[in-house]
């Protein structure tokens, strides 16, 4: 008896990609097969090729890159490569169903639910039975719904219905749970197992987390610069990696035994540019630099005869010690952020008050360092910005000294002065973000969310720069993050906040180890680790999942 | 959505109430007797004094203004000082001339915009040649390119006629006043292509300039959301390259080209006014010309009023159908 036809198979995949002279060599020699009913996990850091292969088994490669495309993908048996554009359309058409990241820029925001089903199924009853299918609870009234009026996790399972609709042999998943909260995670992996039994398709599952990619892969391939360094089935490839790029990715992976009282060890070997330390040396605290107390923060919005309120934050109160770090955790809409904006001074509470201590204002880093950084601005020009505000009169050769410093204090070269944001590595923009926020030492950091869109190494090297800085120039630190690892790591204390108000607050290493609240420890439990799938990860019910504001 | 319009139907009215009091306050700051003007300079002191009064203006400042508005509920226009007969009726058959050609023109530029949108997104091989066409069309003045345009189609090679509305007189034969449309009602064939010869170039020459402005914006739209996440979903879904482009990226990217047509028809109605005078249409440009040169008050705040519903009931629209190409614009 022959082998049965593989859903997918791929030989020797050589991608290149082309911006204007420069050509890029994205996947480089790339051979695989996926079986039919296998999930076959993508791993790898940005830049590793990993979205590319995956658009490339879609015939899905952006036209203004011009890629050249050799080797042979046969989905089905069919070839992809070398074939006509309307060929590969077909085939996506009946065959394949494609995931992405953000559900909420993936759907076209300005058509309802029902009619953008409607483009791949006619059929109104069809579209109902396969919103029910995804776990959507009440069909038939998110039909009228437009995108932005859906939860995060609702989006996403709209995503994936609209992948089903034609009932696809494979799903190309890209990152499908990268923008979600952990407990949504955890749902839409659930979710997207659930489908690969009743329908018996196959997923390539592409992402950055070793920890997701354990909970939902049956084989993995792990890759790096363009390049299959290993691959094989799940339980093998994390449990005994061969290859030196796989167990570095494993050790720079924060999880809630990663060591707190030593800086992170990283993948990459962060460098002895960023001077750590074997240990971290203890933390001096003083008198309180931030205190909030009894702080409420409502949003109204709608004509004034039906007004309707928002209480973001609801009576919260934190002190925050002159060298603590303090951890905010929780999940989207939880008001973590909003309680930043009011300690940054970005906004005013409704009641309570909100007091800094310190002549030197808040300074903030956020998610997105690429896009924090002014565009045309030299790194230069954007650090002595924030000198000549914050020390009037300050002479040029000081303002020029103080950047050298400060650019080799976070671990960058003197020289990275002369250059812009845009032709930076987004760890070095991260950096440069840091640098532009302690170049006058203020008297508490503000960061939201800094490594969430970084690759496992880059935060941890984040991470270690921001506890070194810390340490060195006495801040405060109030981090906010959806992250309980990276937030057991950075703080001293870690808040817990739910419904707008802190359910937890205690020492990182006791909220984690011991939490006394119910919420709290579904958080933990979500937390996919490296360990392989445990049978019960959702703790919310799919039909609690209400939509946005 | 209800409320939203009601919304913008109220400022629109609001929008209207204070044009009408800029106007009056205009004419009785333009030191012009209307007394005077209509008894003549060799009319005696007391002849005036009873015209004066006869005209309502002895009364105070608000109560006049207060006829002025319940007369312009009515259609009146007040008389023109310049043809004694109301301006509203002046304005009743250089209206329609107007219009018909503001939207030839309208049309033209929405058709040229949106071609040379498409070819140069889908990187036709023409769409080079279309731009510079375009681009040179518009960085003309538009009086220039009438100027110029006439001299060449008429002068030279005798194409197009050198002016006016239609060969058949200047009574439309059908009730809109319109000469294509009222041509075609009527079974005038004849009378239609007729309209329409004299329509081209006037239409044509003040359409270029707004035409690449719409393009331009409807390039910018397109070319972000034919790469966009949503774009994307559509094509793994196996959707057409064309379907993708008219559901997806155009439909996306008709807020600001709707903007953009605004503040466009707007500026055409100013261009009009010139362009009427270069070619003879005896529309809303031309009366507005005679008016000024005989310091007509009354016909030129006729004319501004009247462009002036016109302005704001096109940005109302704009808003209107913005909401209806994005719902989301009124819904949270």
């Amino acid at each position: 008896m022959s082998a049965p036809v593989p859903v997918v198979d791929v030989d020797d995949l050589r991608v290149t990609l082309r911006r204007g002279a420069t050509e890029v060599e994205a996947v480089r020699g790339v051979s695989l097969q996926v079986g039919r009913g296998e999930i076959l996990g993508i791993v790898g850091e940005s830049g590793s090729g990993k979205s590319v292969l995956g658009l490339s088994l879609m015939a899905l490669l952006p036209a203004s890159a011009r890629p050249i495309v050799t080797g042979r993908i046969r989905v089905l048996g069919t070839d992809m490569v070398g074939t006509s554009a309307n060929d590969d359309r077909l085939l996506r058409k009946k065959h394949i169903g494609a995931v992405f990241q953000d559900p909420m820029t993936s759907l076209d925001p300005t058509m309802t639910i029902g009619k953008q089903l409607g483009e791949v199924t006619s059929d109104k009853r069809e579209i109902v039975k396969l919103l029910a299918d995804v776990g959507i609870a009440d069909p038939e009234t998110r039909l009228e719904a437009f995108p932005h009026q859906l939860s995060g996790g609702l989006r996403q399972r709209v995503m994936i219905a609209l992948s089903l609709a034609r009932n696809p042999s494979l799903i190309i998943a890209d990152e499908p749970t990268t923008a979600l909260d952990v407990t949504v995670q955890a749902q839409i992996l659930d979710l997207l197992l659930e489908l690969r039994e009743t329908r018996g398709c196959s997923v390539v599952f592409v992402t950055h987390d070793l920890g997701v990619a354990a909970q939902i892969c049956d084989r993995i391939a792990v890759m790096y610069q363009g390049r299959i360094v290993e691959s094989g089935d799940v339980e093998a490839v994390l449990g005994q990696p061969q290859h030196d790029y796989t167990k570095g990715l494993l050790a720079s992976k924060i999880d809630l035994d990663t060591p707190r009282d030593r800086p992170v060890s990283s993948a990459h070997g962060a460098g002895s540019a960023d001077h750590l330390p074997e240990v971290w040396p203890p933390v001096v605290m003083g008198t309180p630099a931030v205190s909030v107390v009894d702080v409420h923060r409502t949003f109204s919005s709608g004509p004034i005869w039906k007004r309707r309120h928002l209480e973001a934050v609801r009576g919260v109160s934190l002190e925050i010690a002159q060298g603590e770090s303090v951890a905010l955790v929780g999940e989207s809409g939880c008001g973590k952020s909003t309680l930043l904006r009011l300690v940054a001074g970005l906004d005013s509470p409704t009641s309570g008050s909100v007091t800094v201590a310190g002549d030197v204002g808040p300074q903030m880093i956020f998610q997105d360092a690429g896009s924090s950084l002014t565009p045309w601005l030299t790194v230069g020009e954007l650090l002595g910005e924030r000198l000549r505000a914050a020390v009037p009169g300050i002479t040029r050769p000081q303002i020029d000294r103080q950047i050298a410093e400060t650019l080799e204090r976070v671990g960058l070269s003197p020289e990275v002065a002369r250059v812009r944001g845009a032709s930076l590595s987004g760890g070095q923009r991260q950096r440069v973000a840091i640098g532009r926020a302690v170049i006058v030492p203020p008297t508490v950091l503000l960061c939201d969310e800094p490594t969430s869109a970084l690759d496992v190494s880059l935060a941890a090297t984040v991470l270690n720069l921001l506890g070194r800085l810390r340490r060195e120039l006495g801040m405060s630190v109030l981090f906010v993050t959806h992250d309980l690892a990276a937030a057991r790591l950075i703080a001293d204390r870690v808040a817990v906040m739910n419904g707008g108000r802190i359910v937890e607050i205690g020492d990182a290493e006791a909220v984690c180890a011991d939490p006394q609240n119910d919420y709290t420890r579904a958080l933990l439990s979500a937390i996919p680790g490296t360990e392989l799938r445990r049978p019960t990860r959702s703790l919310t019910d799919t039909h609690n999942e209400e939509g946005g504001a | 959505m209800i409320m939203f319009i009601i919304r913008r139907i109220a400022s629109m009215l609001g929008v209207l109430f204070a044009l009408t009091v800029a106007l009056f306050g205009l004419q009785e700051l333009s030191g012009v007797d209307p007394a005077r003007a209509y008894v003549g300079a060799n009319a005696s002191a007391e002849a005036l004094e009873r015209t004066r009064v006869q005209l309502g203006l002895d009364q105070p400042a608000i109560v006049r203004y207060f006829d002025y508005l319940g007369g312009l509920l009515h259609g009146d226009l007040q008389n023109s000082l310049r043809t004694r007969t109301p301006v509203a009726e002046g304005l009743s058959t250089a209206f329609p001339a107007t219009v018909e050609l503001a939207l030839w023109s309208l049309g033209l530029a929405l058709v040229l915009g949106s071609i040379f949108a498409v070819l140069t997104v889908t990187r036709w091989k023409g769409a080079g040649i279309v731009r510079v066409v375009l681009l040179s069309g518009a960085s003309a003045p538009t009086f220039l390119l009438t100027m110029l345009g006439l001299l060449f189609f008429y002068g030279q090679l005798g194409l197009l006629p050198s002016g006016g509305r239609s060969s058949f007189g200047s009574t439309s034969p059908g009730p809109t006043g319109l000469f294509v449309l009222d041509g075609l009602l009527a079974g005038r064939v004849d009378v239609a292509t007729d309209a329409i010869w004299h329509l081209i170039l006037p239409a044509a020459c003040v359409a270029i300039s707004p035409a690449v402005a719409i393009g331009r914006v409807l390039v910018d739209g397109l070319r972000i959301n034919l790469v966009s996440d949503h774009a994307r979903t559509a094509r793994s879904a196996g959707m057409p390259e064309g379907l993708v482009m008219l559901r997806h990226a155009v439909r996306n990217s008709l807020g600001a080209t709707l903007s953009m047509i605004g503040i466009q028809a707007g500026l055409l109605l100013g261009g009009l006014v010139v362009v009427e005078k270069i070619v003879s249409w005896p529309g809303v440009g031309s009366y507005l010309d005679k008016s000024v040169q005989a310091s007509d008050f009354p016909g030129i705040a006729g004319v501004a009023l009247l462009l002036g519903v016109v302005y704001v009931v096109l940005n109302t629209l704009v808003d209107l159908l913005q909401v209806a190409a994005d719902r989301r614009l009124v819904l949270s």
